[in-house]
């Protein structure tokens, strides 16, 4: 610790030295690119010096220098050009293009590679790209903007949670999601979450597991590969401060019928939480119980007629304020970067809240042949949001808001502490569920979490040409939180169908740990004059420690006061444990031949604590081809093309299993001990004795194209996937006694092509146009599972769920469906003129035919407009939440036929076997209100929606001050946004409740959602940076 | 390129060999879960498993009561519409396939796995249970798998096996477990439960006479069977010659119910009252059937006010699948007013969940007494249930109750003493087995007034289950066709 310690204030140290200038000349130029357009924000550096400016939106830059000193212009993606200061206090300056396709990327283990090396496919996406609209979260900023990449929402709330997913799912049980790697060290997807987005230099996305190779098992889903701020390339010192602050509001509501209000079978009820009265006639009429004479409260009286936006009334208009300061620098040898960041969120949701705390300091320094680097991060934040198991019905809020009629003015009972206010438990209109104000006041989630991920390294050249670096990484965090209820019982006479609710309060803490260490030895030699060799050796370890712990106890004792203490009963307590190993060795080698042919080797062999100690290790390979057509034959590089690139390669990753999976256990069955009495379940895993690892072998053909001096560039990637010996939980026949049997089946394979198309469509003085368009189509195909198996149960509840389908795509959904005749006519019953329920059938798949994704920003003067939007198309999922409300009788559809019988459209009888006559008199049975609840809502078919979705993700309008009106003060750059969030979503007709992209799991149940989420929202704000 | 990778291969492994150490990752023993348990951590659990399906809202006692026309719904609620429809879909009470196979029938396999003449108790114990709950599968779905059933990662999709050919499996079964439980008397340092057999406390002698008993019930249930009644007698006959005799005590499950979280007694945990003692919704939502309160008002029946709870307002009944609650009087069905289940059915939260009635078992015995398979007296067997279920209730009055002259109440007034004995046995099993008095009235008819429910489009209702759609996701390839739930009835009923 000592050490680290003093390594931290050497490099501090290094910084501090050189904020001294001495008396100067003002040069000032123009920076220009070959065809004479500006280029804004190049960097213009005293060489030597820690002093440095930049470009101004015209290209029109002004420094203080001496004669002699070396003016250094740079600009990512040309060549850098240092000029002499002499006599003259105006230098114009025209940067020439570098081949961009040239540029170094970042690859697995922070290795540095030149592009045009690459075997496989990697999209790289910057700082600025990302920051548009002051995202709280970097995975929302990606979204539409990778080839292959998908998002989803599992909670959009104020601590929204997200899955990456890249080409598709590959593993039927086992962990889709893709590998997230910060600075060199594997993280995870929740360091991802926390980190600060302004914070981020870069993200490269390796998509597939042959760009993600080295990595191993954990890379068999592609990896992100995030880089935060050095400030390598920022000039001497920088202070800048970043402010954002955004609304968030409801964006749409499930679109319901406002037709029919309060009450039951055609009756009017006016304790009814259901819609099922008669039809609204604007009249004066009860809701709520009648109260008794002298009680303080008038029964309460409405008119029977829809109130408008009663449900959106309900929520708040959210706020966040950003605020991140940072500083940074760099001098020869040395850089850093620091910053402190603040997000204080309050949520649509009243009372919800989210503050988080960032701080960050990375650091390098040059000591000889020996580079030092720190990168380290420690967050805290804090949350406050209403609890999900609300009422004697443990539902979640927005079940609450649902079940409201629509001539109930929700918004009115937030008085719910009040004894003599409507709003209070006792006087409350709704006899079966609670007022949400009430769940809001009395529910709550309390928690706090901390996290540090930090890594140092260091970086030997043994030689010119030989390097050794090793990193040491860490992640860790801890948490806590408590979750109670407050108990609440009824008046009998106000509330007689209330059932009380009880209280409960449970604590939580975890903790975890993750080490990372990595050596890489890194050698380059020629073989003979036009073969030379980068070689890699390499090993890694990783140890991964978790351990959380539950207390709950009920029926407290003491209203209000929320500690385990105050429980009465036995409290249930758990702890849990956990430890994985693993280590791996790998090499690498790139042969090149004459600099326009490459060949890349590698290998990596893998150990693993987790699957039996006989079986525990694997070796996989990797081998890939890049061709550089344009260097090989020059004489094609013509007015049109400027570069092609084709690659092929091919890996083999294997994946391991979870800890502790490869045993059959017993867990302590819910509520033993009776007294002295312990008992013991079998759990419901099977496991199979012969499990083994399992198989991803991935081709890809890639091709980069550039146009047009670069103006125009094209990459596109194919690729195939082939998963065997898939380790699965299968859904074994509860007969066999197991519910679950974890076995190595089947094969999964897919394939995918990937385009993303760049480029600058207008350019002229002051203005230009840029759009970068992608698209990704994929599919995944269950080819076989097992002897006698032909589907795997994801998820599902019996009439609707999750599947893995041999010959099906994956993941497909299944529901109830109508009964059909062969011409796929509905089959009604006879007697009743009801449609009937059929078999669980298939629905469609779960995740999209394809994502079209496009970015485009205009540039005027010193605006800039950008936007990004996204359609996902091909897919289907699954609305809970209408299938929730076809008891409320709030659909659409319970209002199609005004609530009477009808016959069912394009039906038939059967009326002999086999034999279908059209139905064309017998008509629906209780279409006022039984049809709708019982037969219409047993056919989840009707649920199953098309998930097809167009969202404007991203809109962004920037100004940029220009940098002769900030000449005179102490301030470099001004930039001012105005953005906005998911500001438009179209979604097709049939889906009138929620957002498709909604998930209830994070798992491969992907295509469940509605209800468990707060409506969708959409944000818009402004953001200003300062930096001096 | 093979031998580039296998040097590399060999370079890479001789790189580790140099660095780690075997132990190094021999971590992947789970400190959470126990890898193993002994039997009496085992059998309470599968006990209380037993209990909960039994007697938990929508378990089997409470579709009996539904399917029987013992309960209904009280306004205020939509709960039962599934089964006021016959909605008999695969999802439709699929917990008692679901729950029966991969939880109950999971546990006591469990014991029967054990190896070592020690356990021969467990296993003896494991096998009775084992029979209990097979036959209530075959009772309901027909065919079933068994002779494959409950190998779990053996054989992940058992086929089905013939349901007379099970039931003959079972009885063998039970002798089995008779036999066991004589030779393991004699095993030195065998294990005998204690309180961890919440049944019968390590009684051994008392599980001999419930197997019997359940044998009883399985030959009853099948002795309309053509050609079956030479085997019913040869197994009667094999009871009487081993000589334990039958258990004529409610056999019941209390592995130490009490007023705490999760340890409630489950009928009442799901009809009675939580933790904190407030009503439940399933007791607001449930109430009886204007049917079965006249019953037993016309047949002065002393169990009216402990079956069913007599409201100030005095008995009410709501008609199942009534749909206008409010007409012609608002309010008329509230829980407040309408008679829900009755405090000799719902006792507290310790009482003892009942999985075999004396009442029962007296009445299975009249029967076979009746069709001439034992020698017991038919009457002194059918007046012992009534009175056994007098006494379970609390009630009084029961021999001046079955002296009465009223058909299906006096023995001696009712000219069919079959019915007599089944409409008497539905009343014993009534909020208790009542899943019984199903089967029984599957395969006989009676009792033969239960009406129908308004909201039913069928001519009867259903006499079987259909099987859950769990199997048809995950044993397709063994799974019968789905027979018609309304008129393809169990084998014993044709």
């Amino acid at each position: 610790m000592k050490t680290k310690l003093r390594i931290i204030l050497t490099l501090f140290l290094a910084f501090t030295v050189q904020l001294s200038f001495a008396q100067q000349l003002t040069v000032t130029g123009n920076v220009t690119d070959d065809s004479g357009m500006p280029l804004i924000g190049a960097t213009i550096a005293i060489a030597g010096t820690s002093t440095g400016t930049s470009s101004d939106f015209d290209g029109n830059y002004s420094i203080k220098a001496n004669q002699g000193d070396v003016l250094s212009f740079s600009y990512v993606g040309y060549t850098t050009q240092d000029v002499t200061v002499g006599e003259s206090s105006t230098i114009n300056v025209t940067l020439l293009a570098d081949n961009t396709l040239e540029e170094v990327v970042v690859t697995a283990y922070g290795i540095q590679r030149q592009k045009k090396t690459l075997t496989y496919q990697a999209e790289a996406v910057g700082s600025k790209e990302l920051m548009k609209v002051a995202p709280t979260r970097a995975a929302s900023a990606l979204a539409g903007k990778v080839a292959g990449m998908q998002i989803n929402v599992q909670s959009n709330g104020v601590n929204p949670t997200t899955q990456i997913l890249l080409r598709g799912l590959r593993s039927i049980s086992q962990n889709n999601s893709a590998l997230i790697v910060i600075d060199g060290s594997v993280a995870s997807q929740g360091a991802f979450d926390a980190l600060n987005p302004n914070d981020i230099e870069s993200i490269n996305v390796l998509k597939g597991a042959t760009a993600a190779a080295l990595y191993g098992s954990a890379a068999s889903n592609g990896a992100i590969l995030v880089e935060t701020k050095s400030g390598e390339d920022g000039g001497a010192f920088k202070i800048g401060i970043t402010t954002a602050n955004t609304m968030e509001s409801v964006a749409y509501l499930p679109k319901f019928q406002s037709e029919y209000g309060t009450g039951w079978q055609g009756v009017y009820d006016p304790v009814e939480n259901t819609n099922w009265g008669p039809r609204f006639d604007g009249t004066l009429r009860q809701i709520g119980p009648t109260f008794p004479e002298n009680y303080p409260l008038q029964t309460q009286m409405v008119p029977y007629a829809p109130v408008e936006n009663n449900l959106l009334d309900f929520y708040n208009t959210g706020n966040t304020l950003q605020n991140t300061l940072y500083a940074s620098g760099s001098s020869e040898g040395s850089s850093f970067y620091m910053s402190v960041g603040n997000q204080t969120t309050s949520g649509i949701v009243p009372n919800d809240t989210y503050d988080r705390n960032t701080f960050r300091v990375n650091a390098s320094k040059k000591l000889g042949n020996l580079t030092l680097k720190l990168a380290s991060n420690y967050i805290r934040d804090k949350q406050s949001v209403v609890g999900s198991t609300i009422g004697d019905q443990d539902r979640t809020l927005y079940w609450f808001v649902l079940n409201t009629p629509a001539n109930i003015p929700l918004s009115q009972y937030s008085d719910w502490s009040n004894p003599e206010g409507y709003g209070y438990a006792d006087n409350y209109y709704n006899a079966y569920y609670q007022n949400p104000y009430w769940a809001i006041g009395t529910n709550r989630v309390n928690s706090n979490s901390s996290r540090l991920t930090a890594n140092i390294s260091a970086s030997w050249d043994i030689s010119e040409s030989t390097n050794f670096t090793t990193r040491l990484g860490v992640n860790t965090g801890n948490g806590g939180g408590k979750n109670w209820r407050a108990a609440q019982t009824y008046n009998e006479d106000l509330q007689p169908a209330h059932s009380a609710v009880s209280s409960f309060v449970t604590d939580y803490e975890s903790s975890f740990i993750t080490y990372t260490t990595d050596a890489i030895l890194s050698t380059k030699f020629d073989i003979t004059k036009d073969i030379d060799v980068i070689a890699l050796l390499g090993a890694t370890n990783k140890t991964q420690k978790s351990r959380s712990s539950t207390i709950a106890v009920t029926n407290i004792s003491i209203p209000g006061f929320y500690d385990v203490s105050n429980g009465t009963g036995q409290p249930v307590v758990s702890v849990d444990e956990s430890v994985k190993k693993s280590y791996g060795v790998f090499s690498d080698f790139t042969f090149g031949y004459k600099d326009y042919l490459f060949l890349n080797l590698a290998g990596r062999y893998d150990f693993t604590s987790t699957l039996p100690s006989g079986d525990n290790s694997y070796f996989y390979p990797y081998a890939g081809l890049s061709f550089v057509a344009t260097d090989a034959i020059p004489s094609i590089t013509n007015g049109a093309l400027s570069y092609l690139k084709t690659t092929l390669s091919n890996s083999t990753v294997y994946n391991d299993l979870g800890p502790y999976l490869n045993n059959e256990t017993f867990g302590q069955s819910t509520g033993f001990p009776f007294g002295n009495l312990n008992g013991f379940f079998q759990t419901g895993t099977a496991v199979d004795s012969s499990l083994t690892k399992e198989k991803i072998n991935t081709t890809e053909f890639g091709v980069n194209a550039a146009f047009f001096n670069n103006r125009l560039t094209i990459d596109a990637a194919y690729y195939l996937t082939n998963s065997t010996d898939l380790i699965t939980f299968t859904t074994p026949s509860l007969s066999s006694g197991a519910s679950s049997f974890l076995t190595n089946i089947g094969e999964v394979e897919g394939k995918g092509y990937e385009l993303t198309i760049g480029g600058t469509i207008l350019k002229a003085t002051d203005f230009s146009w840029d759009v970068n368009v992608n698209y990704t189509a994929n599919e995944q195909k269950v080819k076989s599972i097992s002897e006698g198996v032909n589907e795997i149960t994801i998820t599902s509840d019996g009439e609707v769920g999750i599947f893995a389908i041999v010959g099906e795509d994956f993941p497909q959904m299944k529901a109830t469906s109508y009964q059909r005749d062969p011409q796929g006519r509905v089959i009604i019953d006879a007697a009743s003129g009801n449609p009937q329920v059929g078999e669980l059938k298939n629905m469609g798949k779960t995740t999209p035919d394809y994502i079209l994704g496009l970015t485009s920003t205009v540039n005027y003067k010193n605006f800039s407009l950008s936007a990004t939007m996204d359609y996902r198309t091909g897919h289907v999922y699954y609305e809970q939440g209408s299938d929730a409300m076809e008891f409320t009788g709030r659909s659409l559809e319970s209002v199609s036929a005004n609530r009477q019988d009808f016959v069912f459209p394009n039906s038939v009888v059967e009326t002999s076997p086999g034999v279908f006559v059209p139905n064309t008199n017998i008509p629906i049975t209780d279409g006022k209100q039984d049809y709708w609840t019982n037969t219409y809502n047993e056919i989840k078919e009707n649920y199953v929606k098309d998930a097809t979705a167009f969202k404007i993700r991203e809109v962004a309008l920037n100004y940029t001050i220009p940098a002769d009106v900030l000449k005179k003060t102490p301030v470099s750059s001004v930039n001012i946004g105005f953005i906005g969030r998911n500001l438009f979503t179209w979604l097709p007709a049939e889906n009138h409740f929620s957002d498709p992209e909604f998930n209830n799991s994070n798992s491969n149940a992907i295509g469940i959602g509605g209800y468990f989420q707060s409506p969708p929202t959409r944000s818009y704000g402004f953001s200003v940076n300062i930096e001096f | 390129m093979k031998n580039i990778l296998t040097t590399m291969k060999t370079l890479l492994v001789l790189l580790v060999l140099g660095s780690c150490s075997d132990s190094y990752l021999d971590v992947n023993v789970d400190p959470n879960n126990p890898i193993s348990v002994s039997p009496d951590l085992i059998l309470p659990v599968a006990l209380n498993y037993t209990a909960g399906l039994e007697e938990r809202d929508r378990g089997q006692n409470h579709l009996g009561n539904m399917f029987m026309g013992a309960w209904s719904q009280s306004d205020g609620f939509s709960w039962y519409n599934d089964e006021f429809l016959y909605l008999v879909t695969p999802s439709f009470y699929q917990r008692i396939f679901d729950t029966t196979y991969g939880t109950i029938l999971k546990q006591y396999k469990g014991l029967e796995v054990l190896e070592g003449a020690q356990y021969g108790n467990y296993q003896a114990i494991s096998k009775i249970m084992q029979a209990m709950h097979f036959q209530i599968l075959v009772d309901t779905y027909g065919d079933v798998p068994y002779s494959e059933a409950l190998q779990r990662g053996g054989n992940p999709t058992p086929k089905y096996d013939d349901a007379e050919t099970i039931y003959d499996s079972l009885v063998n079964q039970l002798t089995d477990a008779i036999s066991l439980i004589t030779a393991t008397a004699d095993v030195t340092g065998a294990l005998v439960p204690g309180d961890d057999d919440g049944v019968f406390n390590g009684d051994m002698t008392k599980w001999k006479q419930f197997a019997n008993s359940l044998k009883l019930r399985i030959l009853v249930r099948q002795s309309d069977l053509a050609g079956k009644s030479t085997y019913i007698q040869e197994q009667f006959n094999a009871i009487n010659a081993e000589g334990s005799g039958y258990m004529t005590d409610d056999v019941t499950i209390n592995i130490g119910y009490s007023q705490t979280e999760s340890q409630q007694n489950p009928k009442w945990n799901g009809f009675g009252e939580d933790v904190s003692g407030t009503k439940t919704l399933t007791n607001n939502a449930t109430c009886a059937t204007p049917y079965v309160l006249d019953r037993l008002t016309s047949t002065n029946d002393g169990r009216l006010d402990l079956l069913f709870e007599k409201p100030g307002t005095g008995h009410l009944g709501v008609v199942q699948g009534l749909q206008e609650y409010d007409s012609p009087v608002v309010d008329q069905y509230v829980p407040d007013l309408v008679s829900n289940i009755g405090p000799g059915i719902l006792k507290g939260p310790n009482q003892d969940a009942v999985i075999y009635t004396a009442a029962e078992a007296y009445f299975n015995l009249a029967e076979a007494a009746l069709k001439g398979f034992i020698a017991n007296d038919a009457q002194t067997m059918y007046e012992s249930g009534i009175t056994a279920s007098f006494d379970y209730l609390g009630a009084s009055g029961a021999s001046n109750y079955y002296a009465q002259n009223i058909p299906t109440v006096g023995w001696a007034a009712s000219t069919n003493k079959l019915e007599a004995i089944i409409v008497q046995k539905w009343l014993g099993v009534m909020g208790i087995n009542a899943l019984q008095s199903w089967f029984d009235f599957n395969r006989t008819g009676y009792p033969s007034d239960v009406p129908m429910s308004l909201l039913s489009t069928k001519p009867n209702r259903p006499v079987r289950l259909a099987y859950p759609s769990s199997e048809l996701t995950a044993n397709s390839n063994n799974l019968p066709t789905q027979q018609d739930v309304f008129s393809s009835k169990i084998f014993w009923a044709n």
